[in-house]
């Protein structure tokens, strides 16, 4: 439903005529974000400089009934920062600023509309650094980061954003303006930080976050370990773990992945390697240094093809180099994947990865696969021609059934990328009636009208979610009451 | 087939069992909550049980009082009421351990002493330390988010807890969060049921996240002359690479107690590691302990054994949980022997915390109700403008009529907080009046 002349000058009033995006072009930059299957333009984009201008714009939304969408640089994989419903959408790309760092507790205020890596980048000097690492850190926002609880490569050893995030500023649905936690680590009452990082925009919209900053390692080990079957690889890799070594950073590449990345980056990965395991030690150097040449010996234990250890800086940027280029490299495979990031105990990887060959055989697609092997934390890529009919019909065919194989071994439908529009539909993979209650009913505290997201993070239900009533347990009949 | 029952207790034993449900006056008067004596006992053998005595309460509108050991029923405001009191020790299993995947699943009944043993064989730990842990049950934990020295490095159970299962205020099983080491699908239900006392649900499972043992690990005593001095070289260290997984500070009065001599203040320091990597940060270490002119010793292998019982409450004390900030420590730790001097010239103050976090656990005895009221609102007070926070964390029920245990809670967060409450648990079957701001 288009917005009234009236609701669209109230906007501009509030944020200003450079601050509202109305013409159909400017929208359509706004109608999706990195997960390209789900488009929705808003009905306007607002760009708020304040959060009393949030407040302003919640409030003339919950008045009026127009439903909103936060984003922030719209990197999302999830189809979250897009409007299915059209509405207001609020970019926080103009509340980009660094309020405060507090070295001396260790943490930082800053808006939601600032780079990952730019907070990083002003405290490094002084030596330190923001943990998250999401693919997306040179562009993604902390906003962002806090909405999805987003993760990346090093989480294995330091946490997801939810371990980083001390305190929030929050615009909630129903327009109040609220300050959750701060500097000081815990507060009485229940943990709303907790509940609301990883809400995806649906409690409010973020204005200020206080995060942890770490201390920087002092030394770091990049060893880069080819074997000739993924289950020697994941041998390693439960091997590493089990001798109580925790990198900063393991990840794994498969051998449909290996070639990509060989024939489109000439990486060099050994042409006969069915997995190649990036190790990533970081900390103390007398620790990396001991535990870099453990988990060295323990790869040639469990029959590596070949390892090598960065010797440099420049090595171990080639070492990554491969990884980082993976998504790109899928490209000569395929035009076009699809990319998830379930989950599975990381002792079932051996498991899921013949599951995996399997479905990818019943289905007829490529399936290629970079994964966070330390914390079980795949991200198949689904390889499809989208210009091939029915192509795009298999993958999703494929991908559904590799979410139900990993929640049969026990894992969980997203690791780090989040719910969105996406995966709202698989939740009952994974979740109960009364769990997916639950959760509509804590999104009803924060949101009351069910304006913020709709139709994100918790399947659509006839009955905005009432339906998902658990069962009762009986109560014994009789005259007790 | 309906079940009829003639009266509540015989509705609970329907459900609980004979040997389940206990309302003799012996069971009823252990079972007291700051002298309120419950109508019965039930002692819950499964999580159907649980559920079901549960939804029996919530609409028969008892009030319940969920417990584990019993640790902590001296935390949090008196009970408006107290009906039921649900003993969770007979959900005692440990459901599923996987070592590969360093995660377990355990019933909110196993304590942390038991979950201990069955992990040792494989060298792995719940890293977690709050005093007294052993006998403390896993759930009793969780609810009330106890921690201890190790939280300087592994953090507390919001850290450790990746799925639970819970009871809600009217009987229905719940369950939040995953069995795996990362997962963002849907709300992060762990988080919320983390220190909630309950007040939300009933906890009655719970996937934990484990960790390897260090290969090595050894710790060491710096003595310094004042509070200021150890902020200084809890500073350095903070600054430094070094990754300690201990860092606690001591008063004086608790150096005496660990027969460690009379300085003013004490920091130990715990590095776990590979032995070569313990042994050089323990020289630097050293090296930051002489630029401040501190004397350093190793300490011996049993010294966190000992520190514990130091730690833990002695009979009649009371324990404050005070967060301030890390670069704020001397000023808190003077300000809290200060008010205890002044207010109560008798008071005896044992004092100690994770300093690189500005967390204080703080015991006083021989002090009068009146005397560690008036203590516990000027530590409040001074910590008030950093956002800190003071809780009574341990006390007699009538310190804890006399101030409110919580202390203040800013309008924003409380409002939601009494929305949560209202939420899930209208009828306030769960705890009720014990939880902050009398929720």
């Amino acid at each position: 439903m288009p917005l009234s002349h009236a609701f669209l000058a109230a906007l501009e009033r509030i944020v200003g005529a450079d601050g509202l995006v109305q013409s159909l072009e400017g929208r359509l930059v706004y109608e999706c974000d990195m997960h390209t299957f789900y488009k929705g333009a808003p009905d306007a984009v607002a760009l708020p400089r304040r959060a009393e201008e949030v407040v302003a714009i919640v409030n003339l939304c919950r008045h009026e009934r127009v439903s909103i969408v936060p984003r922030g640089s719209g990197t999302g994989l999830i189809g979250g920062a897009m409007a299915p419903l059209g509405g207001v959408m609020i970019g926080t790309n103009r509340m980009d600023r660094i309020l405060a760092i507090d070295l001396p507790n260790r943490c930082a205020t800053v808006e939601p509309g600032l780079i990952n890596l730019f907070l990083t980048r002003a405290v490094a000097s002084q030596g330190y650094f923001f943990a998250p690492d999401p693919s997306s850190q040179m562009v993604s926002s902390i906003g962002g980061n806090v909405a999805t609880n987003a993760g990346g490569p090093h989480c294995l050893k330091y946490g997801i954003t939810t371990n980083h995030v001390l305190g929030l500023e929050l615009v909630t649905g129903a327009g109040e303006l609220v300050r959750l936690g701060g500097t000081a680590i815990e507060r009485p009452g229940y943990d709303l930080v907790g509940a609301a990082v990883g809400s995806e925009g649906t409690f409010g919209i973020v204005t200020a976050v206080t995060v942890r900053l770490l201390h920087a390692a002092e030394a770091v080990k990049t060893i880069l370990a080819s074997f000739t079957s993924i289950e020697d690889a994941s041998e390693a890799v439960s091997a590493i773990i089990a001798a109580g070594i925790v990198p900063a950073a393991l990840e794994m590449l498969d051998e449909l992945m290996i070639r990509a990345i060989n024939e489109g980056t000439g990486a060099g990965y050994p042409k006969d390697a069915a997995a190649v395991l990036l190790i990533e030690l970081d900390g103390p150097a007398a620790e990396v240094e001991a535990q870099g040449e453990r988990a060295a010996r323990i790869c040639w234990e469990r029959g590596a093809l070949e390892v090598r250890v960065a010797a440099d800086d420049a090595e171990r940027a080639l070492l990554w180099k491969g990884r980082k280029e993976a998504a790109g490299a899928v490209g000569r495979l395929a035009p076009t994947y699809l990319l998830q990031d379930a989950v599975v105990p990381r002792s079932r990887l051996p498991a899921i990865m013949r599951e995996l060959a399997a479905i990818g055989a019943r289905h007829r697609v490529q399936i290629a696969n970079v994964f966070h092997a330390g914390d079980g934390n795949l991200h198949p890529l689904i390889l499809y021609d989208d210009r091939v009919p029915e192509e795009l019909e298999r993958a999703k065919a494929a991908n559904e059934e590799l979410l139900r194989a990993c929640i049969a071994m026990g894992g969980t439908v997203t690791g780090e990328h989040g719910v969105g529009m996406d995966k709202a539909k698989n939740l009952p993979f994974q979740y109960a009636d009364a769990d997916l209650n639950f959760m509509y009913r804590l999104r009803r505290v924060f949101d009351p009208e069910g304006i913020m997201n709709p139709g994100k993070l918790l399947p659509s239900h006839p009955a905005c979610g009432e339906g998902f009533r658990p069962a009762r347990p009986r109560v014994p009949d009789g005259a007790w009451i | 087939m309906p079940v009829a029952a003639r009266s509540i207790g015989e509705a609970l034993v329907s459900i609980a069992g004979r040997q389940g449900v206990r309302d003799d006056a012996e069971a009823l008067a252990a079972a007291a909550v700051d002298g309120l004596r419950p109508s019965w006992v039930v002692r819950p053998g499964s999580i159907d049980q649980l559920s079901g005595v549960l939804a029996l309460a919530h609409d028969a509108a008892l009030a319940v009082i969920p417990r584990g050991s019993g640790e902590a029923l001296e935390l949090g405001s008196p009970p408006a009421r107290a009906d039921l009191v649900v003993d969770l020790r007979g959900l005692d299993e440990v459901i599923e351990y996987n070592p590969a995947d360093l995660t377990v699943t355990v019933q909110a009944g196993v304590s942390a002493g038991a979950l201990a043993a069955r992990l040792a064989p494989h060298r792995q730990w719940l890293a977690l330390d709050p005093p007294g842990a052993a006998a403390r049950t896993l759930g009793g934990i969780a609810a009330t988010n106890a921690s201890g020295p190790l939280r300087a490095r592994y953090g507390t159970l919001r850290d450790l807890l990746l799925g639970v299962r819970f009871v809600q205020a009217d009987g229905v099983v719940t369950w939040g969060g995953s069995k795996v080491v990362k997962s963002v699908s849907g709300y992060d239900v762990p988080k919320l049921m983390v220190g909630a006392l309950g007040t939300l649900g009933v906890l009655a499972e719970l996937t934990l996240r484990l960790h390897s043992r260090p290969d090595a690990e050894s710790s060491w005593l710096v003595r310094l002359a004042s509070p200021g001095e150890a902020q200084a070289f809890v500073e350095r260290v903070i600054a430094s690479p070094l990754q300690p997984s201990r860092i606690e500070i001591f008063n004086g009065e608790m150096l005496k107690l660990l027969s460690a001599g009379s300085s003013g203040a004490g920091v130990a320091v715990s590095i776990g590691s590979v032995a070569e990597a313990v042994r050089e940060q323990g020289e630097r270490l050293g090296a930051m302990a002489k630029i401040g002119r501190a004397q350093i010793d190793a300490l011996p292998d049993g010294f966190w054994t000992a520190a514990e019982s130091a730690l833990t409450c002695p009979p009649g004390w009371t324990v404050l949980h005070v967060v301030a900030l890390a670069d704020r420590l001397a000023d808190t730790v003077g300000a809290i022997e200060n008010a205890a001097r002044t207010t109560a010239p008798r008071a005896e103050v044992r004092l100690s915390g994770c300093a690189a976090l500005g967390t204080l656990r703080v015991l006083l005895g021989g002090a009068s109700v009146a005397e560690i009221a008036a203590i516990t609102t000027r530590v409040r007070q001074r910590i008030a403008a950093i956002g800190g926070s003071a809780v009574v964390a341990r006390g007699t029920a009538e310190l804890r009529k006399a101030v409110d245990p919580w202390g203040p809670i800013e309008p924003g967060s409380f409002a939601l907080m009494r929305a949560l409450r209202d939420e899930f648990d209208p009828r306030r079957v769960l705890n009720p009046g014990r939880y902050v701001g009398g929720l």
